[in-house]
């Protein structure tokens, strides 16, 4: 027998079941863990240290900039930070920072007030790329945030990073540390910000 | 049907449709699951995320809707002998409705959900996912063909269009699944960066596509080669309707009994494209079968011009309509208009088997009593009663049908297996009368096997 002859509600039925296993798959996975950080998958240390720079406290919204050179990923990322601070670093081997000489600020002494140093962040990998950031300070104010290497790997990661990436920044600016909200949408980009802009801190002693 | 089944099937509890029902949504949930696995649960917090993630889903789950709908029309014999032709006509009927509201479903949560995350206007934001993501103007261009395939199915449209231009739509559904593949794995965030998944879909599509060709393409191709059938002769049996003789080699390893259709193309212009299903008309021979057609579109008017010498593809054999589910050595067989084709070649078959037999030939009038010399020798032997019923219930003013007069010409009907094949209200009506003077729905035997 047809088994749909005479029984079209069988069809709006079919529909119902399907828009239910959508929206109860989507359901339960909210509920799983509504609090849950991200976890990062790695941190690759800036083996590049910081740099002298003057600062551009001025430079509107960080351009989505390609990495620099030197920021390319190293893989002796072996010892752990014992840094309290960097928040939800959970996750196994997910916070370190790189060797001391590697890593320590070239600023102009730890006493010098008003010198602008600009320190950059580990490379916090993620479950969509890369996230990793220069941290411009101005004695201990940090005055910007440069984004230097963001997922990139899918147009939708672009576009996510011009809308929430200059919302991060001012939430550092406004926090003056990493210990900023996730931007809803943006969380995998947000907590691999927040430890970049975390490792850049810590190397520069702020 | 296999040769090695026929006898006396008991129905298995789990009945075999649901088994394979199971199946699929076994899969189903695999799919999910992909999904599952690959998402965190903070990354699907706030309104815009959460509509993009039920976006996902629901992409994930429409495109294996569209495999499993290939899946039904792939003849594959697994298929055909758990769940039958008909039903599984009938599922991807019901199913593509929903398939085509799931993609748009997909569409619009998607785009939606990125606009709330991004603060754009939904439609902007779809200009700016279709123009700059990649591979996207190729799934939009699949998307189109669905939704148009999806419109000229949909019941009020259906009746207004050729059957060939129908199905030559329907065609082009193969090349929407290619069109929308490649923005799955290009942008489909659980596939980029995830070899094992992109490796599990991609072995789900090629799968799909091999059972296609196989059952779609390479055996026909060599059922061609090998039984080589031609139009013999075209025979009037009444105005408008015509049987038409086949002529093959071989035709016994078809498989084919009495009650079963195929899917026949004949090799006239404008009409290889298109298979249209016909039963057997007569129980099938080694070196000939024959259908008989009623002119009710532009194919079977053409069928009734159609030259001996013909070459003819056939498909199949399909269908449950055959002498091995009748298990009562007691039948009733009810045709109506050029239903009575498969009646007839059924009908022999059972009386050979020493099946008592009765047949009621429904028709409006007296005209379309079709192949009515060939009852009346079949039923020389005495086994086999002839109720001929005419007249349109219209002007009747009362269905004839009707279980009482069922019950008047067969005092026994209870006891029966009873066959119908007919135009769709009828059967429907008859097989609600059957229900009515206590029959169970496994003596009970329809089919309906329009394409669409």
């Amino acid at each position: 027998m047809n088994e749909n002859a005479g029984k079209p509600y069988r069809a709006r039925l079919g529909f119902a079941a399907l828009m239910a296993t959508v929206a109860l798959a989507v359901g339960a996975k909210t509920a799983t863990g509504p609090g849950e950080r991200p976890v990062a998958l790695a941190v690759t240390p800036a083996t590049a240290g910081a740099s002298q720079q003057p600062a551009t406290t001025g430079d509107p919204a960080p351009a989505p900039a390609t990495a620099p050179t030197s920021a390319s990923g190293d893989g002796n990322s072996t010892s752990a930070s014992g840094d309290a601070g960097s928040s939800g670093s959970n996750s196994s081997g997910s916070s370190s920072s790189g060797p001391g000489s590697a890593g320590s600020p070239s600023g102009s002494g730890p006493s010098g007030t008003a010198t602008a140093q600009t320190v950059t962040g580990d490379a916090v990998s993620t479950r969509y790329g890369s996230v990793q950031v220069q941290v411009v300070l101005s004695g201990k104010t940090i005055t910007d945030v440069v984004a230097l290497r963001l997922p990139d790997r899918e147009r939708r990661d672009i576009e996510i990073n011009n809308w929430a990436v200059p919302i991060l920044r001012q939430e550092v600016l406004d926090a003056q540390s990493a210990r900023i909200d996730t931007v809803s949408g943006a969380s995998y980009t947000s907590y691999g910000y927040a430890q970049s802009v975390q490792s850049a801190l810590d190397r520069a002693g702020a | 049907m296999s040769g090695a089944a026929r006898g006396r099937p008991v129905p298995p509890r789990w009945s075999p449709g649901l088994a394979v029902r199971l199946a699929l949504a076994a899969w189903g949930v695999v799919v999910v699951a992909l999904w599952w696995f690959d998402t965190s649960a903070s990354s699907v917090h706030g309104a815009g995320p959460a509509m993009t993630a039920a976006g996902r889903v629901s992409g994930l789950l429409a495109a294996y809707l569209v495999l499993v709908q290939l899946l039904f029309m792939a003849r594959i014999p697994v298929l055909e002998r758990a769940v039958g032709f008909d039903r599984l006509a009938a599922w991807h009927r019901g199913l593509g409705t929903n398939v085509v509201l799931l993609i748009v479903v997909h569409i619009l949560l998607t785009v939606w959900g990125y606009g709330l995350t991004t603060h754009h206007q939904p439609l902007s934001e779809l200009v700016t996912v279709v123009t700059t993501y990649p591979e996207m103007w190729k799934a939009t261009v699949g998307t189109l063909l669905f939704v148009a395939v999806g419109v000229v199915s949909a019941r009020a449209v259906r009746r207004r269009v050729s059957y060939e231009a129908w199905y030559l739509l329907h065609l082009t559904v193969y090349l929407a699944v290619l069109l929308v593949y490649s923005h799955q794995t290009a942008t489909g965030v659980d596939f980029v960066g995830h070899p094992v998944n992109r490796l599990l879909w991609q072995g789900m599509y090629l799968a799909v596509a091999a059972c296609l060709v196989v059952w779609r393409l390479v055996l026909p191709a060599v059922a061609v080669a090998r039984h080589r059938m031609t139009v013999e002769r075209v025979v009037h049996e009444a105005p408008g309707v015509v049987s038409v003789w086949i002529r093959g080699r071989d035709l016994h390893r078809l498989g084919a009994v009495a009650g079963q259709f195929l899917l026949w193309r004949f090799a006239v212009r404008g009409h290889l494209v298109s298979a249209h299903p016909y039963s057997l008309s007569a129980p099938p021979r080694p070196d000939r079968l024959r259908i008989t057609v009623r002119a009710t579109g532009d194919h079977s008017r053409a069928i009734a011009h159609l030259r001996p010498g013909t070459p003819v593809v056939a498909e199949g054999p399909f269908g449950h309509f055959t002498a091995e589910h009748a298990t009562r050595g007691r039948t009733l067989l009810v045709g109506g208009g050029s239903g009575i084709g498969p009646v007839r070649a059924l009908a022999e078959d059972l009386l050979a088997r020493g099946d008592d037999v009765v047949v009621v030939h429904r028709v409006s009038r007296a005209d379309d009593l079709i192949l009515w010399l060939e009852f009346e020798r079949l039923a020389g032997n005495g086994r086999l009663i002839v109720h001929r019923v005419v007249g349109s219930r219209h002007d009747l003013g009362y269905d004839p049908l009707a279980a009482r007069f069922l019950v008047a010409a067969v005092p026994d009907v209870a006891e029966r297996d009873v066959f119908v094949c007919g135009p769709p209200g009828m059967t429907r009506a008859v097989v609600q009368a059957l229900r009515g003077l206590g029959l169970s729905d496994k003596q009970i035997h329809t089919e309906e096997f329009t394409l669409r």
